[in-house]
């Protein structure tokens, strides 16, 4: 079991290192090599899943002993972790196939798809990961490989800013999970998720609330939850498949799943600031969305969003229907990203929706599919999207109905904006000449789509799924399936995808090339397209404070240091030096003066002229 | 070196692991011997001499490691491969020619070792004028850094540092950048006095023990008599502090870190690889092995100072090292900016601390010089260290791309590279006690600075567009990738950086364990006045004395208290 573990995390890091030292420039083998190292994967991964017949499996090897701190490299194979692992491997295995489409003219395939396999290595390591400090240096390793992949364009000055500022927001992030972990281990006396567990249960005292909410920073970060949400918008400059992969369905989740494996740590209090911050991000995230002209910003909002969710799931106590969340939004957004990458590889890249427009009739598949996605995320009853959306809201209107509003008003506007995304899109007419040249992309690329649009329509029936694969679900399903007001909740819930979708209809039915929004409420909109200006404010401070401040302290060290201090000491050395200086003049007249006056000085000292 | 007064059976008893050892600091200063000789005429005959003058010490220094066996030294007093000559004419002051490896000196002569060839190779390759003096004091340097570490005397520790500063200065001096004169006098004397208090430090270490003549350079025996000597707490305070203060200058402690970035911009790259990379840490292992150890009531009544100068180091020189637009002066500012991490693993006064300075000494010192190899091969393309002037090399150079973003990565203590290790284990160590807690938060920031300086420079220098400045360049010169000749010491170090990274126990488990054996009073001694912190803070009515009436014993509260910094608050 520990060999098929080991194998599959190293089998995608032995695939880069191979890709980096010999497949530099043969992109078509290293593309080859990266589909076929995630299709083993995702065999191993499965292999994994069902050998140990939902048994948690452990095992570990000491890393690194130093002066009695003793750091195991290790695997924790439970329920949570076998979901995830299903979900990467096979969700990447997917868009690893799309990518060689969507990719196949790209000049620096190799490296993409070098960064793609030490991505899977990095997460698979964060999914697999037994103790707290191995799943914090996996975990800077996903933002390593997140930083390369959004700097694939790198000649271009965005990609150059949006790589530098997601890994910089990340480690801020890691800031605070960093001081969580070193106070965990000094608190508890061990880093190990297992061991953490059972020290809690047994002295519950020690928990705190500035300790969990040092290591939630960790999931504010990687999943980019207010206020350190600016990095994901900007993230889209990297490659479409990378974004799916990466920004939506894995990465971005990996937050939730760290909740979840310190869930014991939390006290009611910071799961209710979790749940706010949640619930307040889902609706956020919901209002920049739906003034995005951007099809992939849109699509990270709302992600966002959806991330908001978990997050809102998480904190009202529900983990296992963050979790389940979780991996119906790994299906239908993993959908609707490679749904776009397949509608901006046929539009030349473009990526304005005003430029789209009638690519129902070009690209059917892309559509229908498509369509499904904004089904499911819009929680259209009986899909993916409606079992798990559905179960939070729920569980809020029971557990927190502050929350529940909230929360139900992201609802409507997810509806609102993905039809619009929808409609401005794939109805009405060719609104660019490239979107009446579009045409359906090649099976590599719709293959992933068919796939995953059935994974979105069934992916909530958690029956259907193994109990190896969905075990940790069901025992929170179930509960929130005894909860009271289901019947409530459907009409509510039904009210909100048409209400939405009607709306949507009615503004977007037919567009041109501006946002009818823009003119009916020019104010609303402005707001909603300043995003509560975090990106300036945080512009403002790197270029008014923190920059100044770095300079100032350049110039006092020039100043005080090397000039006051350094120079300054050498200056008193010199000075004396000249003062010494001054006496030899290289004149025997002079000296024989000197010589007079020092004889006559030690003269009268000694007769006692002088001194005394 | 004074091999004639060996006798010919010792020689002939001589192991292998004990004839690479020495030779690792002979056979560069032999070649430096011939160099300076004017014996060789020819430049190639010179430079390949010159590689074998850096290769010896590179093979010497991995061998070793891979041999060394951390049980073995621990049964044998601490040291691997042993050499022992103790006639030399100096016997009656009690100096000796001594030379061996322990757990943490190890992971050093290898890092030594690689750096030393990548350095040499560099230079190799610079096509520097007068390049046989050039080779030839680069030899005489390295020869001091392998002896530096492999020495056991406290006098030959110090007399190989000397020999590996002295040649810094003359080649800063002559073969240095913009400024050479004024940086190399102006190291020179700051450098000088660095090295003068901690002479006066060791000096004073050696007064303590003296009997008639002969006192006790030899290390294992000055510990030992300095053990038994209980020595009182001012007199060590006093000493600490010469120690400290000599050391911090030549590791750039804040506030005397100003040489160190001038100085390294200045320097030709092989020297600043040396001096940076391996030099430097010839001040902190002096702190890690005989300072903190022999002196720790000392480095505690320091303790305080240490803590807010190296944070000094993070923050301050942190925020200086973002505002650098020259990428030299930039990696010289860096470099002084991790120091301070090493520095707070000394302050907190613990094994963990100390360890993980080690660690991050050694990883540190395959980084940084990394860093400097690559500025170079960045100025050999762009005709320019300052970063306002290129911009999107990476499409040009991928592979100089690749090393450079890998080793800011390892720089900024990326996991995956060697730096990580070091840079935790002095945050875990900051964690330990309540009252070093909070500069756990503020040397955590350090973390979020290198990313930020790290990563500017990688897109300065590599992503966007070609600068204006950087096309009228390449219409003059034509910008090439990275030749076999410079890939192979770049990624030498950057395969040792990886190794530590992805197993750490390479090195660990020896630091471990001379680590373990020479800190075990140190940590006893903290945990003692721990321990009564506890009972101090705890309630007049839980004060031990007031327990042991009610509870016949304290055994209970031991346990719990020890395990448990802050008392609940049912107590």
């Amino acid at each position: 079991m520990e060999t098929v573990a080991l194998s599959v995390l190293l089998l995608p890091f032995l695939s880069a290192l191979v890709t980096l030292l010999f497949l530099r420039k043969q992109g078509n083998i290293a593309s080859l090599l990266s589909v076929a190292t995630a299709g083993g994967i995702l065999a191993l991964s499965l292999f994994l899943i069902f050998a140990g017949q939902g048994e948690t499996f452990s095992w570990s090897v000491t890393w690194i002993q130093l002066a009695g701190w003793e750091l195991e490299f290790g695997f924790l194979i439970d329920a949570p972790a076998r979901l995830l692992l299903f979900v990467v491997s096979f969700v990447g295995f997917l868009i690893h196939i799309f990518s060689l489409g969507y990719m196949a003219d790209d000049e620096a395939k190799a490296r993409y798809f070098g960064g793609l396999s030490i991505f899977m290595f990095s997460m698979l390591g964060i999914t697999l990961a037994d103790n707290l400090i191995m799943i914090f240096v996996f975990w800077e390793l996903v933002g390593f490989s997140s930083y390369l992949l959004i700097a694939h364009y790198f000649s271009t000055e965005e990609a150059a800013k949006a790589s530098r500022k997601a890994f910089i927001v990340n480690r801020i992030g890691d800031f605070g999970f960093l001081i969580g972990i070193v106070l965990t281990y000094w608190i508890f006396g061990t880093v190990s998720l297992a061991e953490l567990g059972a020290e809690v249960n047994f002295r519950p005292h020690l928990v705190t609330t500035f300790l969990c909410l040092a290591l939630a920073c960790g999931f504010i970060g990687k999943s980019a939850q207010f206020p350190l949400h600016v990095w994901l918008p900007d993230a889209m400059a990297g490659p479409t498949p990378v974004s799916a992969l990466i920004h939506a369905a894995t990465m971005v989740a990996a937050g939730i799943y760290l909740l979840l494996r310190i869930e014991f740590l939390f006290t009611p209090e910071a799961l209710a600031l979790l749940a706010l911050l949640g619930a307040a991000m889902g609706l956020y995230a919901g209002f920049c969305a739906l003034v995005q002209r951007d099809i992939k910003k849109i699509l990270a909002y709302s992600t966002l969003s959806q991330l908001g969710y978990m997050a809102a799931a998480f904190g009202l106590g529900m983990p296992g229907i963050a979790l389940f969340h979780l991996m119906t939004h790994a299906f239908f957004k993993a959908l609707m990203f490679l749904g776009s990458g397949s509608v901006i590889h046929a539009c030349h890249h473009e990526q304005d929706i005003f430029k789209y427009g009638g690519l129902r009739k070009r690209m059917p598949i892309t559509a229908y599919t498509f369509l499904i996605g904004v089904l499911a995320i819009s929680g259209v009853c009986f899909l993916s999207g409606y079992f798990s959306k559905d179960a939070i809201l729920l569980g809020a209107y029971n557990l927190n109905l502050p929350v529940f509003i909230v929360l139900y008003a992201g609802a409507i506007l997810t509806a609102l904006y993905m039809f619009r995304l929808y409609f401005i899109t794939f109805e009405g007419e060719p609104r660019s000449k490239y979107a009446k040249q579009a045409k359906e992309n090649s099976p590599l690329m719709t293959g992933p789509l068919i796939v995953l649009a059935a994974l979105s329509v069934i992916g909530g029936y958690h029956a259907l799924f193994p109990v190896e694969i969905v075990g940790a679900l069901i025992e929170d399903i179930r509960r929130v399936a005894q909860m009271d007001n289901h019947l409530w909740m459907i009409i509510l819930g039904t009210l909100a995808w048409v209400g939405g979708a009607l709306a949507a209809i009615k503004l977007y039915g037919t567009v041109e090339q501006d946002d009818p929004l823009a003119s009916k409420a020019p104010a609303f909109f402005a707001l909603c397209r300043s995003k509560l200006f975090f990106d300036e404010i945080y512009g403002l401070y790197v270029k008014r404070i923190q920059d100044p401040f770095a300079r100032f302290l350049e110039v006092m060290e020039l100043l005080f240091i090397s000039g006051l201090m350094v120079r300054g000491s050498a200056g008193v050395a010199g000075l004396f030096a000249l003062v010494a200086k001054a006496f030899y003049v290289g004149k025997i007249h002079a000296y024989a003066l000197w010589f007079i006056l020092g004889t006559l000085g030690f003269l009268a000292y000694a007769v006692g002229f002088i001194g005394g | 070196m004074r091999l004639a007064l060996l006798e010919v059976d010792e020689v002939s008893t001589m192991t292998l692991d004990q004839i690479l050892l020495l030779g690792a600091i002979v056979v560069p200063a032999l070649v430096s011997i011939v160099l300076f000789s004017g014996l060789v005429q020819r430049d190639d005959l010179a430079k390949q001499l010159a590689f074998l003058g850096f290769g010896f010490p590179c093979i010497a220094g991995i061998v070793l490691f891979i041999n060394f066996d951390a049980n073995i030294a621990l049964a044998e007093g601490g040291y691997c491969f042993e050499l022992l000559y103790a006639r030399m004419g100096l016997q009656d002051l009690g100096i000796t020619f001594h030379l061996g490896l322990n757990g943490v000196s190890s992971p050093l002569f290898a890092m030594a070792g690689i750096v030393g060839l990548a350095a040499g190779l560099a230079a190799i390759g610079s096509g520097a004028d007068r390049i046989k003096l050039y080779l030839a004091l680069l030899c005489l340097m390295q020869s001091g850094l392998m002896g530096l570490f492999a020495s056991v005397d406290l006098f030959f520790y110090y007399l190989f540092h000397e020999f590996a500063l002295i040649p810094t200065f003359v080649m800063i001096g002559l073969w240095g950048g913009k400024d050479r004169r004024s940086v190399s006098l102006e190291i020179t004397i700051y450098l000088t006095l660095g090295a003068l208090i901690s002479l006066g430090g060791l000096v004073a270490l050696n007064l303590m023990v003296i009997e008639g003549n002969a006192t006790k350079f030899d290390f294992p025996a000055l510990s030992q008599a300095l053990s038994e000597l209980n020595m009182h707490e001012s007199t060590q305070t006093t000493i600490f502090g010469l120690l400290l203060f000599g050391f911090g200058i030549l590791v750039a402690l804040f506030p005397f870190h100003s040489w160190a970035a001038r100085g390294y911009e200045a320097a030709p790259t092989s020297v600043s690889m040396l001096h940076a990379g391996v030099l430097k840490k010839f001040g902190l292992y002096g702190l890690v092995q005989i300072a903190v150890p022999l002196l720790p009531e000392g480095a505690l009544a320091w303790s305080p100072w240490l803590l807010w100068l190296a944070l000094g180091n993070v923050l301050f020189v942190g925020m200086v090292t973002i505002a650098q637009t020259n990428l030299k002066s930039m990696v010289g500012y860096g470099s002084v900016m991790h120091m301070g991490y090493c520095f707070l693993g000394l302050a907190v006064v613990s094994s963990l601390g100390a360890g993980s300075a080690v660690m991050l000494m050694a990883a540190h010192g395959l980084s940084v010089s990394l860093m400097f190899l690559l500025s170079t091969y960045v100025y050999r393309r762009s005709g320019t260290f300052e970063m306002g002037e290129m911009g999107g090399l990476a499409g040009k150079t991928p592979v100089l791309a690749c090393f450079f973003v890998a080793a800011s990565l390892a720089t900024i203590g990326l996991p995956g590279f060697g730096n990580f290790w070091g840079e935790f284990g002095i945050f875990l160590s900051l964690g330990e006690h309540e009252e070093h807690r909070f500069f756990l938060g503020l040397a955590a920031l350090g973390i979020i600075i290198s990313a930020i300086f790290g990563l500017r420079a990688v897109a300065r220098i590599f992503f966007g567009g070609s600068t204006e400045q950087l096309s009228v360049h390449e219409k003059k010169h034509a910008i090439s990738d990275l030749n076999l000749g410079e890939i192979i010491p770049a990624g030498l170090i950057l395969a040792a950086l990886l190794f530590i990274g992805l197993w750490p126990r390479g090195i660990s488990d020896r630091i471990d364990v001379e680590i373990g054996q020479r800190y075990f009073h140190v940590d006893e001694m903290i945990d003692e006045i721990q321990y009564e912190k506890d009972f101090q803070s705890l309630p007049p009515c839980c004060q031990p004395n007031a327990l042991n009436k009610e509870l016949n014993g304290t055994d209970s509260l031991i346990n719990s208290s020890g395990q448990n910094l802050n008392p609940p608050a049912d107590h």
